[in-house]
């Protein structure tokens, strides 16, 4: 058995190795803690949200190795190794990710609570480039509820960033 | 969520040996992590099968292989997938969410929980969490609960959109169990058919499939159908996405002179399991109009209180899906 | 009209904005609720003690244990009892106890070790049930001279229809779920919690732990939507305040989103029956309207939502009824136009179906009846402009196209219809005070207490004092939700900006007078004892002028600030409200009935809009909570147990982006000279009223089928 692969639980923790937007991070973790909490509550990068906690809302969309994933039903110690992107990291050099400053023209958002996932889908969306039409687009960010209603104007800063 | 133990190993022997009566094996995590943090589920070791070499989409003569850690969007956007076997593709694309999806293996998918709202309530009764505890659902919130193979003991859908494409396609599971391991009673490897994997509730709803203690999906296994191109998954919800489905089918046609030869026709969202329909099947290949086809769907029915309607539902998801593949008729 | 981008744009999209939940201050612990699993009954005990061995548990409280709290002093639309002062059960999911712990794992953890022994009994749990044995004595009758009574004014119309229309319980479902954040330094609290105005918690925190307001500092500049939701104060925020003083270290409680169902309020059910009577011309002569809404046992809080009936068309003759269904469910409370969302459903309705009746387009019927007077009270409306509303939307939405024959177009496969109905919501101007700051850095700060929800309240107080301060609108500091700041308008009833509005403008010029004494009187100025303007951010003199940031930094003054309190609305001879129409095309497919909304145009009569980007976002948001309200929303409540059905994001439906076409919306932007000199109403509420209504029209023009009971799901329509 080759042992190394594991991080099996010592006095209850775990260790997990990962990066989170290009810095390594290096954490003792209860292995109960998700993906979610641990950016939140350990590394205080608290721009990710927690909606649910259930899968159900989309608001703590991040990027794992380049693909959106949520991060509330990911357990951090499942990172290990890999390259985890937050809201805090789509803005390079305090310049606005071009999705980031379509939200903002577009007013893709009103109490900006989902709106750190619903960037992170965005983004997400227009790498994948599997969504073209306007209905694509909806279907393609159907992940991330929003209460406030700001979807039509999410659909047009979606199309606004891609052009 | 009750404290546990977790491994990550990279071989499937490893997995194998480390599994137990008490463990749970996590892929995508979106069924098991959310269950446990419910306490619905409490397995006291976790095993993360991530690094374990069960990948790949080929389609070759014998049909379409898919390892079972390969991820729901992945073989969505395949794109051999996606011009064979469209119902599949179709299927997957409606289920969850693009960040789900890109989580979620299809071997966790094949067992996801049902998503009765008893059942993931650990402060209510359900049989199929507590067994002989009793089911709620029988006579309280049951809109979207199943009308087909259901019992006394539990009404609760099967939850998996894209299990009702494979049962439609005939598709098989590879399973692997660990041989000679004290904590494991499971004996190699095998394979079954979908439709022989999933377990009707009966009086024993907590039993849900033919899984081992131990035993682990490793591929998925969708023989050749030539006519599977000519193929849809229709699913019916309120919302238009990110919601598990009230009525679904899974239909593929043979057409020969404008006519149904022959056809596969499964369905979802009323099933105790992904739920075949030979007799549709069998009134289609008889040259049986569409509509006395789908009248057949829901035979055998047992609606509740309140999903009755489900019955003319899944008719119309039939017809709604052999009339895109085939035209009126 | 200026549209301005949302000043918190920026610290919203990169993550910076900090909500309640944000918070983490050091040697932080973690609260998580304890809820109840009957729904009437008494606590008979509570088992902790497994739970208090758990790893990491540092205190539990439960009725057995509790941490005290006073009586709560007045109602507002929260509970009536602060929580675990005893062991009444009086709703399923109750809040029971409150186990603290060094981490939000072990908190969640320990809480699923505590078991509960309860002396339930059958709860009160059925609306339908409880209807015939509603209570209450609240009736308004206005008839005409001569008539007796409103039967006997319906009955002299030429056509009459009688429907009853029912509403499910529904719930807000801000994204952000209700988070608590408190430490103490000494006998002073700060904290951080999501509300819709830091004063209401406050004032709830003071009568609650019997402690002078002043040691309270309660801090919420960002809110994660609210509803309604967030008005009162939950059982979470002075159980945290109290066990962080009880502890001696800060506590952080975020309620789960199961708990967010019910600990924190929803909406509640109602049922209305509607008769309108109309001469054969459509002039309606007779309006009544019975309405009852369901009520929780644990407050006073329920709708009125007949008075809409009152208050929108033009009737010799109305006659309206509230009464109230008590249930052992939990609390009931405002939701995003309470009474009148409801409200406009059944009336709204009720016009459609009048009209089929009479024959006549809809909204014909609507412009025959359209009153410049409130159809109740007699008092002039302050401004008006419906029947441009309607002119305005017919053309935009393309309504001449609609056929009067229900069921008769379709495409493909989807029944194709329209449908139509009139938006309002009341308004008025209460008190507020609002501090402006200039400062040496050529910034002007703007503070008060009001919260923005996402409605742009922060950017709509950017705007107007940029413009009375003629600086740019970037130039301006909004800083709102902290209860240290002057006593503005809480978030709530479409009365932010019709109430702060005018504050912010006083406070402007205020402090605009401020920096001209100074100039002219401080010894250094280059102004002294000389006769000076403000425009354009500077003051000026002659020809000369200074930017104010370069004449107080030449002065070495840091700022200069001013307070003004703008007062009440003080007219009483007119009656004040917003208008609009909503047009909708719905699809429902041929095989399977599923409802899809497929365009829609909206038309605004809001008075004056301040800023068109977030005003229409409002409107396009209370439009999408419409359609939710329309097709998708039904909190179900089991009659055996109490117990919501359906308590999560997975099974509560709210629209997602695949279910919401293009909404256009056009505002008429005609000041509302008599409520202010800004001459703004409110918007919150307005794009929610009529929306499902609007929705149902469209589903009976595709259908045929009149669906009275919300929402309109497939099953309705098979």
């Amino acid at each position: 058995m080759d042992l190394s692969s594991q991080r099996q639980a010592v006095d209850g923790q775990v260790e997990v190795a990962f990066k989170v937007n290009g810095t390594a991070e290096r954490l003792r973790v209860d292995p109960r803690t998700t993906l979610l909490d641990a950016l939140r509550e350990r590394l205080q990068l608290t721009g990710t949200k927690k909606g649910c906690d259930r899968g159900q809302c989309g608001a703590c969309t991040v990027h794992v190795d380049g693909r959106r994933v949520l991060s509330c039903l990911t357990l951090v110690a499942m990172v290990e190794g890999r390259e985890v992107t937050t809201i805090e990291g789509l803005a390079e050099d305090d310049q606005l990710h071009p999705v980031q400053r379509a939200f903002i023209e577009c007013d893709g958002f009103q109490c900006g609570f989902c709106t750190p996932g619903q960037i992170m889908s965005a983004v997400a969306v227009l790498r994948e480039g599997h969504a073209t039409t306007d209905a694509q687009i909806r279907e393609a960010m159907s992940g991330n509820i929003c209460r406030c209603g700001a979807y039509p104007a999410i659909v047009e800063a979606v199309k606004q960033a891609r052009s | 969520m009750r404290a546990f133990d977790f491994a990550a190993p990279r071989d499937i022997a490893d997995a194998l040996g480390l599994a137990g009566d008490t463990s749970a094996y996590v892929a995508g995590g979106t069924t098991l992590v959310d269950l446990m943090k419910l306490d619905v589920l409490a397995p006291e070791q976790l095993i993360d099968i991530n690094r374990l070499p069960l990948h790949g989409i080929r389609l070759g003569p014998d049909g379409l292989r898919i390892g079972a850690l390969e991820r729901m969007e992945d073989i969505a956007r395949h794109d051999a997938v996606a011009a064979c076997y469209p119902l599949i593709s179709q299927a997957l694309l409606s289920s969850a969410s693009p960040q789900l999806r890109n989580m979620a293996s299809i071997g966790g998918n094949l067992l996801q929980r049902t998503r009765c709202g008893y059942f993931r309530d650990v402060a209510t009764p359900c049989n199929k969490r507590a067994p002989g505890s009793g089911c709620p659902a029988q006579s309280g919130d049951n809109r979207g609960h199943a009308i087909l193979g259901t019992s006394a003991s539990c009404a609760a859908t099967h939850a998996s959109d894209v299990a009702v494409a494979l049962v439609a396609l005939d598709a098989s599971v590879r399973l692997r169990g660990a041989a000679g391991n004290a904590n494991a009673r499971a004996d190699g490897e095998r394979t079954v058919p979908l439709a022989d994997f999933y377990l009707r509730p009966g009086d024993t709803p907590h039993v849900e499939n033919v899984l081992r203690p131990g035993e682990l999906i490793t591929e998925v296994i969708v023989p050749p159908l030539e006519w599977a191109r000519r193929s849809v998954y229709v699913k019916v919800r309120d919302r238009q996405s990110y919601e598990f489905a009230l009525a679904s089918a899974a239909v593929a046609v043979d057409l020969r002179g404008g006519a149904v030869h022959d056809a596969r026709v499964a369905v979802g969202g009323v099933g105790t399991v992904p739920w075949r329909l030979p007799a549709v099947e069998a009134a289609l290949r008889a040259g049986q109009s569409h509509e006395a086809a789908a009248a057949l769907a829901a035979e055998g029915a047992r609606p509740l209180a309140g999903n009755a309607f489900k019955g003319t539902l899944v008719q119309r998801v039939i017809l709604r899906a052999l009339t895109e593949l085939a035209g009126p008729r | 009209m200026r549209s301005v981008d949302r000043e918190d744009g920026p610290v919203k999209v990169t993550g910076a904005a900090t909500y309640a939940a944000d918070h983490h201050p050091d040697g932080l612990a973690y609260g998580y609720l304890l809820t109840s699993t009957v729904a009437r009954g008494t606590i008979l005990a509570m088992d902790t003690a497994q739970a208090e061995k758990a790893p990491g548990v540092i205190a539990i409280y439960t009725p057995f244990h509790p941490l005290e709290l006073r009586p709560y002093a007045k109602e507002e639309n929260g509970e009536l009892t602060p929580p675990i002062q005893n062991t009444d059960v009086r709703y399923y999911g109750q809040a029971i106890g409150l186990v603290v712990a060094e981490t939000f794992e072990q908190a969640r953890d320990a809480a699923a070790l505590v078991s509960t022994r309860c002396d339930a009994e059958r709860p009160r749990a059925s609306f339908t049930d409880g209807l015939p044995s509603a209570v209450g004595t609240s009736v308004v009758d206005v008839l005409a001279d001569g008539v007796s009574s409103i039967d006997e004014a319906l009955d002299a119309g030429d056509v009459t229809v009688t429907a009853t229309y029912t509403t499910p319980a529904e719930t807000h479902v801000a994204m952000e779920p209700h988070a608590t954040v408190a430490f103490w330094t000494g006998d002073q609290v700060t904290v951080h919690t999501a509300t819709q105005g830091v004063r209401l918690v406050v004032d709830r925190l003071s009568e609650t732990l019997a402690m002078d307001p002043a040691r309270f500092r309660v801090i919420n500049p960002y809110v994660g939507g609210g509803f309604g939701n967030k008005w009162d104060m939950w059982p979470h925020t002075p159980l945290t305040v109290a066990a962080a003083r009880a502890l001696g270290r800060p506590v952080k409680t975020v309620l789960t989103r199961e708990q967010v169902f019910t600990v924190v309020g929803h909406r509640p059910l109602t049922a209305q029956t509607v008769s309108l009577s109309a001469a054969r011309d459509g002039t309606l002569v007779a309006v009544k309207n019975d309405g009852v809404s369901s009520k929780s046992a644990s407050n006073g809080f329920h709708e009125q939502p007949a008075n809409l009936s009152l208050a929108l068309y033009g009737s010799a003759n109305l006659h309206v009824s509230r009464k109230a269904v008590t249930l052992d469910v939990p609390a009931t409370t405002i939701m995003r136009a309470p009474g009148e969302s409801n409200g406009s459903f059944a009336l709204e309705s009720a016009l459609d179906e009048l009209a089929g009746e009479l024959g006549m387009d809809p909204v014909d019927l609507r412009r025959k009846n359209d009153t410049p007077v409130h159809p109740a009270t007699g008092l002039p409306w302050s401004s008006k402009h419906l029947a441009e509303c309607y002119t305005v939307g017919a053309e935009r939405f393309g309504w001449s196209r609609r056929s009067p024959r229900p069921g008769t177009v379709t495409d493909g496969d989807w029944l194709v219809g329209l449908g139509m109905a009139t938006a309002t919501y009341g308004a008025g101007r209460g008190q507020a005070s609002i501090n402006v700051r200039l400062r040496d850095d050529g910034r002007a700060v703007v503070s008060g207490t009001a919260a923005d929800l996402g409605t742009g309240q922060s950017t709509v107080f950017a705007v107007l004092a940029a413009d009375r301060l003629g600086i740019p609108v970037g130039r301006v500091v909004p800083e709102l939700g902290d209860s240290a700041t002057p006593p503005a308008a809480n978030a709530g009833g479409s009365g932010s900006t019709s109430t702060n509005g005018p504050a912010v403008q006083l406070a402007a010029d205020a402090a605009k007078e401020a920096l001209v004494k100074l100039a002219t009187e401080h010894e250094k100025s280059p102004f002294h004892g000389q006769e000076v303007t403000f425009s354009a951010g500077e003051v000026r003199s002659g020809g000369d002028g200074m930017p104010f940031g370069e004449l107080l930094t030449s002065l070495g003054v840091a700022a200069v600030e001013a307070t003004a309190t703008s007062p009440r609305n003080p007219v009483r001879d007119h009656a004040f409200r917003s208008f609009g129409a909503h047009f909708c095309e719905v699809r429902v497919n041929r095989w399977t009935g599923e409802p899809r909304v497929t365009r829609w145009s909206c038309v605004v009569d809001a008075g004056t809009i301040v800023n068109a980007t977030t005003a229409r976002s409002q409107i396009v948001g209370g439009v999408v909570m419409g359609i939710g309200q329309a097709l998708l929303e039904d909190l179900r409540i089991e009659p055996e147990t109490g117990r919501f059905g359906n308590a999560t994001m997975a099974d509560y439906l709210v629209p997602i982006n695949a279910d919401i076409p293009p909404i256009d919306v056009e505002f008429l932007n005609y000041p509302d000279t008599l409520l202010s000199d800004l001459g703004a109403r409110g918007i919150g509420e307005l794009g929610n009223v009529g929306a499902a209504a609007a929705v149902a029209n469209a589903v009976h023009n595709a259908t045929g089928k009149r669906i009275r009971d919300l929402p309109i799901t497939l099953d309705k329509l098979l």
